[in-house]
């Protein structure tokens, strides 16, 4: 994965694992691969990878087990509502791009219905 | 707790030329740090004087409270640049040499290494490519078990696979608690490991910062670093 350099990385890797999350290719209880191992993976600090992960132990979207690792919540309630957060981000940052275009968010939503017909 | 290093008020000055002026600075155990600045700031000098080589300074410089060079020396691990050997040794014999000046030498995990590397016993040194030689020398130093490690400029000129296999060789067998010094006169390559920066300009430390701190500002290391050096240019 190719990180932004002018954005914290621990930033990034939450966002990497919020998706994979929200995408289920990381399950609800499943075990996330360990501090060492996504440092390699993703080629970063191990700090950086704790420190990603101790936010989102905080958050609760993960949990520690005691000499095991961190988890995946198994509440299904608070992984939606994460993903629902993905989305809206999403579209805030389609948004703000066709904003910079000059269009109004009207003016958006017309174009982006006219496209989705065509492209069909 | 006292810091992994702590250097305080540090001049030195070489041929009445000063090389290194008033430099204080701190560093804790744990960290990834780049050592960053143009060719002849200092960078090298800085670390042999941590390392104890460069003698005849002012000021105190401590690794892990141990103050006596010959304390220093066997507290730390610096990149050797292999000169010293002749090219028909082969790394075999590099290993047993190794093994017997330093009494903290491990020597399993060297030939981990040595396999993560791709490298083996018999070849010899100058039969090697400049990126293998990289490799071995990060090898060695990596194989001492010290609370610091200095790596001077271990990326110059060598091919980017082998780039980010010694990348992968330090996130992998580098100790929780031990910290890493990477002296580059080019940030990109190492930006994403970083936990801090240190900018060496005008012979002193111009600056000493957080990774993040510089990112939360919305700015690059990169760009970061480049800035320092801007200045210079339209003043």
């Amino acid at each position: 994965m190719q990180f932004q350099d002018n954005i914290p990385i621990y930033v990034q890797i939450e966002k990497y694992l919020y998706r994979q999350i929200a995408l289920g290719q990381l399950k609800p209880g499943e075990k996330v691969p360990s501090v060492r191992q996504l440092a390699v993976e993703l080629t970063v600090n191990v700090n950086t990878v704790q420190r990603a992960l101790n936010q989102m132990n905080n958050e609760g979207i993960l949990y520690v087990k005691r000499g095991l690792g961190s988890f995946v919540t198994e509440d299904v309630e608070l992984i939606s509502q994460k993903r629902q957060e993905l989305v809206e981000e999403a579209l805030s940052e389609f948004l703000k791009s066709t904003a910079q275009l000059g269009l109004t968010a009207k003016q958006t939503l017309t174009a982006l219905k006219k496209y989705i017909e065509e492209e069909k | 707790m006292s810091d992994l290093l702590e250097i305080k008020d540090l001049t030195y000055r070489k041929n009445l030329r000063v090389i290194l002026d008033n430099v204080n600075l701190n560093i804790e155990s744990g960290k990834i740090i780049a050592l960053l600045g143009e060719n002849g700031a200092g960078k090298t000098t800085l670390m042999r004087i941590i390392t104890g080589i460069a003698k005849h300074y002012k000021g105190s410089v401590a690794v892990a409270g141990k103050e006596k060079e010959a304390e220093r020396k066997s507290a730390l691990s610096m990149t050797d640049s292999l000169k010293g050997f002749s090219d028909s040794v082969t790394i075999g014999w590099v290993r047993d040499f190794y093994n017997k000046i330093y009494s903290d030498f491990d020597k399993e995990q060297f030939e981990e290494l040595l396999k993560f590397m791709k490298l083996n016993y018999d070849m010899k040194l100058g039969q090697i490519s400049r990126g293998m030689r990289e490799k071995l020398v990060i090898a060695l130093t990596l194989s001492r078990k010290v609370k610091l490690y200095l790596l001077d400029e271990p990326f110059s000129g060598i091919d980017p696979m082998s780039r980010k296999r010694i990348i992968n060789s330090i996130l992998l067998w580098k100790d929780e608690d031990s910290t890493l010094i990477i002296s580059d006169h080019f940030v990109n390559e190492i930006s994403s490991i970083l936990d801090e920066v240190i900018i060496v300009k005008d012979k002193t430390i111009a600056s000493h910062i957080s990774a993040d701190e510089i990112r939360e500002q919305g700015k690059s290391i990169e760009q970061y670093y480049e800035d320092f050096y801007q200045d210079e240019v339209s003043e």
